[in-house]
């Protein structure tokens, strides 16, 4: 049991970091931006052909992660803005980014074939013990690069006046650049940061999933998924989904039958979907306020009429 | 979307204005699609399974577009209700033995009723989260349908046969051809017939302004439920005929499909007639015509989402439309523009008879007055005014309080009385719950304590939409009309109540008589009623969306009056008004109250309040300062300090 979890939660650390790299992006221009998961397959894939024609690793992967984000920044300057330009609550984005995504698995299924390529093997794969279950430093790297992000990526949204200024665009984009905010760079950075996580979850995934044109798509509904069930107010809370996601869909595998990752995942989200429309979360703030509001009750009662 | 707003008034175009011409135009399509029909029923196998596969998914696209582009419902669940539609057929056929035609009926009602578990989601999730939640649907069918061993897993099932006509009627060809063009001609009859009926700017306004469409009367919830079965039951139609088609496989029904569907929507025209149809073709024969590698096809069909999207947002049916408009454009400017009519602006209907003359026409209508009363106030709503002014009290509020968080009460225990034939003032302070009262009257809030009575009935348990049936209206704070629509179509929703049985009829609008009549009144009501409030030609034409901030106010307060309300709650009716715009608001006030209309006013202007209101009620802090005549209220020193700042 002990097992499942941390192996769960070796594998959440993934789909957390694809959600994330959905929930950034989301957060400032309410844009989804469905072709996240081809990032990640873009990352994979330059990483393993470079390496495969015997570049250094981390060069390798340097230049891969640099794709991915520089990925992101192109999405949102050909698909994105300008649809946005003409309507910001349609889901023309819906279309246009999809279609970059059959573009990028397409182009890279041209490029590489459709079979696999040999991933590089960045950490030994001994196992560490852990409480008595086990995990390769592959998996224990995985998860801590996972929360190093989280913690990263909370500490410039709440501390820096740039992240301040994201969250501000994020509830009022007119009103924003009307206070100075340069919208157009800060979703642009927005879809940087959201390729460089879908990235950084491909390098880290590489070694086990091994390198494949179609691992976009997979990597991109398994981090929608983590994205619904954390909730897309928060960032952060992607990472909290994913971590949930991983070890749920392990445990159905492991006690309902090999095939259960197919399907049970989507069970979860649509109940949480019908529970709690904004996320697990999400409704953890409405119960707090519920819990504060009850506290409130009685000095008011006391302090009444306060004609303001 | 400028190709849908043009769209919207397709109707309007001249020949509708002559009944014969109309007759004869769609007596000629329907020959030319039978026409068309049988030439496919008797070509060659390739070319009918080709264009079989477009007509399936025309259906499926004219759907969702009902759903997506006319109600704001965007659903990736039709991928789903497809793959039901096309497995329960085939099901029932091949393990059960079933005829498909005893199949199709319950295939249809099958699927819809899925629809409406579906369509009530919609209640609970909005937006973003509809369409996600509904594709997590097509999702588990997906699975589901891969998985299980009755329907062949991954490998799929091959579809029933389609029986071939008896002998007498073998020279027709193709049966399977028939019943596809049958199916796609019910779908289009539907969909249209919704299209050009008075239950389509009620969807509109369900999908840009819920709260309108319910302060006119329209059931929100039950609509979009309803409409959504339907859609989904066209889906269930387009699995049936699907499964005729050949092998039924898991990958023809997963989340790619579901998004190709709203791609066809988007990629002929969201929310127009003929859009959804081109893009099913377009969608349909792509993989076929376009033989190349599969890999540079995908990248082709990526390329094209992304190329229209981008530079034709409004589809190939807003390029057409955008052509249209420049050649029209065009031929203005050579001088021929005496003849034409202003654009967005819908020739009237009444076949012959001058539109300036509203009253001959308003007469036999039920509610019978628009804003007009003085004029032509019919006998019978006279005699039913008159039995209901048994109580001088037109609305009681009585103990209402209200919090939106628990514990922090906004209204708190107040009462407040509008007389009859009043106009009734009701200010008070940023943050006072002026906008909470009101909410609570009109039925957008419910009402957690205390009672509201009109008339001595109580309301309070009411759903808004059944507030105008006790003759409340409101107007909205921040005017919320569709933009799409003309301000007579607008004012028109204001009436919605007033039709009976729109749901039904609807389904055959155009065929029906008695639509085109009540088509008819309710848009000279409704130009009657602007010209009331000072709105002539060309307003009435001019779509809500480019008129400026004041006449939609107006306009809102037309079609509140409309309808000939006892009760007129006005939410700040002033506010964006110009000097002469707001006597204007006055004067239809004084008018009103002579007609017997109570009225509540919420306002700042201090000044208008005190001019127009018989009463007034002032709140602070949620709780009731002081209610009385405006001279009492006015003199009142605690409203002096609290509000007035005097």
């Amino acid at each position: 049991m002990l097992q499942v979890v941390l192996t769960g939660l070796s594998v959440g650390a993934v789909y957390g970091l694809v959600g994330m790299g959905f929930a950034v992006a989301f957060y400032v221009t309410r844009v989804l931006n469905f072709a996240t998961g081809q990032l990640l397959m873009v990352a994979i894939m330059l990483t393993a052909a470079l390496s495969a024609a015997h570049w250094p690793i981390a060069l390798a992967m340097g230049v891969g992660l640099a794709a991915s984000t520089l990925g992101g920044v192109l999405i949102y300057l050909l698909a994105v803005r300008p649809v946005l330009r003409f309507d910001r609550l349609s889901f023309a984005w819906l279309v246009s980014t999809l279609g970059v995504a059959i573009i990028l698995e397409s182009v890279a299924a041209l490029i590489w074939g459709t079979s696999s390529l040999s991933f590089p093997q960045l950490l030994n794969g001994n196992d560490v013990n852990i409480l008595g279950g086990a995990l390769t430093w592959q998996q224990i790297a995985t998860v801590l690069v996972a929360l190093g992000a989280v913690v990263a990526f909370e500490a410039v949204r709440r501390i820096t006046l740039f992240g301040k200024l994201g969250t501000a665009i994020s509830a009022d984009p007119e009103m924003s650049s009307a206070i100075g905010a340069n919208v157009t760079l800060h979703a642009a950075i927005a879809f940087a940061l959201g390729g460089l996580l879908a990235g950084i979850g491909g390098v880290l995934v590489g070694p086990i999933s091994f390198a494949n044109p179609y691992l976009g798509e997979t990597y991109g509904i398994y981090g929608f998924i983590a994205l619904m069930i954390g909730g897309t107010e928060r960032p952060a809370a992607s990472m909290g989904g994913g971590l949930i996601l991983g070890i749920l869909a392990t445990l159905a595998n492991t006690y309902i039958n090999p095939q259960a990752s197919d399907w049970f995942p989507f069970v979860v989200v649509l109940a949480v979907l019908l529970l709690t429309p904004k996320g697990i979360f999400a409704s953890g703030d409405a119960i707090r306020d519920r819990l504060i509001g009850l506290a409130r009750r009685q000095p008011l009662t006391t302090s009444k009429a306060t004609p303001s | 979307m400028t190709a849908a707003r043009q769209s919207v008034h397709a109707r309007s175009a001249l020949w509708f204005t002559n009944p014969k011409a109309r007759r004869a135009t769609w007596a000629c399509a329907l020959a030319a699609y039978l026409g068309g029909a049988s030439a496919i029923a008797h070509s060659s196998n390739y070319e009918q399974s080709l264009l079989l596969v477009a007509a399936v998914y025309s259906v499926l696209a004219l759907s969702l577009d009902l759903v997506a582009g006319a109600t704001g419902l965007y659903s990736l669940g039709h991928a789903g209700l497809f793959a039901i539609g096309a497995y329960t057929t085939t099901i029932l056929n091949t393990h059960y033995g079933w005829n498909v035609f005893l199949a199709l009926p319950v295939v249809v009602a099958a699927v819809g009723i899925v629809g409406v578990v579906i369509g009530a989601l919609s209640l609970r999730v909005s937006g973003l989260y509809f369409a996600i939640t509904t594709l997590i649907f097509t999702i588990i069918v997906n699975v589901l349908v891969s998985d299980l061993s009755i329907t062949g897993g991954y490998q799929g099932l091959p579809g029933p046969t389609f029986p071939n006509f008896p002998h007498a009627l073998s020279p027709l060809g193709s049966a399977l051809v028939w019943a596809v063009a049958g199916a796609v001609l019910l779908t289009i009859t539907v969909t249209w017939s919704i299209r050009s009926s008075a239950l389509y700017p009620a969807l509109l306004a369900i999908r840009d302004s819920e709260p309108f469409a319910s302060s006119v009367g329209v059931r929100t919830a039950a609509t979009k439920v309803a409409i959504f079965s339907l859609s989904a039951a066209l889906a269930g139609l387009a699995g049936w005929t699907f499964s005729f088609l050949g092998f039924i496989t898991p990958g023809q029904f997963d989340t790619t499909a579901a998004v190709n569907i709203l791609v066809m929507v988007i990629l002929g025209g969201m929310n127009t007639r003929t859009g959804p149809i081109f893009g099913a073709v377009f969608i349909g024969l792509f993989p076929t015509v376009v033989t190349i590698n599969p890999l540079w096809q995908e990248i082709l069909f990526g390329s094209i989402f992304l190329i229209v999207i981008v530079f034709f947002p409004g589809g190939f049916v807003g390029l057409l439309a955008r052509a249209g408009r420049e050649i029209r454009a065009k031929a203005t400017h050579t001088g021929e523009a005496q003849a034409s009519v202003a654009p967005g602006t819908r020739p009237s209907h009444s076949n012959g008879s001058a539109p300036d003359e509203p009253r001959e026409v308003t007469a036999p209508f039920r509610p019978s007055v628009g804003i007009d009363l003085r004029a032509t106030l019919g006998s019978s709503t006279a005699a039913a005014r008159e039995r209901e002014a048994v109580s001088e009290i037109a609305l009681e509020v009585h103990g209402v309080s209200f919090s939106y968080v628990k514990g922090t009460k906004v209204l708190d225990g107040v009462d407040f009385v509008v007389r009859r034939g009043t106009v009734h003032g009701l200010i008070g302070p940023n943050g006072s719950g002026k906008s909470t009262l009101v909410n609570l009257i009109s039925g957008e809030l419910p009402c957690q304590e205390g009672a509201i009575r009109v008339n001595g009935r109580r309301i309070d348990h009411l759903p808004a939409w059944q507030r105008p049936a006790v003759g409340l209206m409101r107007t909205f704070q921040t005017a919320g009309m569709v933009s799409e629509l003309t301000l007579r179509d607008n004012v028109g929703l204001g009436l919605f109540s007033h039709l009976p049985r729109i749901g039904p009829r609807s389904l055959a609008w155009p065929l029906l008589p008695s639509a085109r009549r009540d088509d008819e009144k309710v848009a000279n009501i409704a130009t009657a009623a602007l010209g009331r409030v000072g709105l002539e030609e060309p307003w009435p034409g001019s779509r809500a969306l480019d008129v400026p901030h004041g006449v939609e106010q107006l306009a809102q307060l037309a079609a509140a009056c409309v309808g000939a309300p006892r009760i007129l709650v006005l939410d700040e009716p002033l506010a964006g008004l110009s000097r002469q715009e707001v006597d204007q608001v006055a004067a239809i006030l004084r008018d009103l109250k002579a007609q017997g209309v109570s009225t509540i006013v919420v306002e700042h202007q201090a000044r208008f309040i005190f001019e127009v209101c018989d009463e007034v009620t002032v709140l602070a802090a949620g709780e009731l300062v002081k209610a009385g005549s405006a001279a009492e209220v006015r003199s009142d020193e605690r409203v002096r300090q609290v509000y007035l700042g005097l």
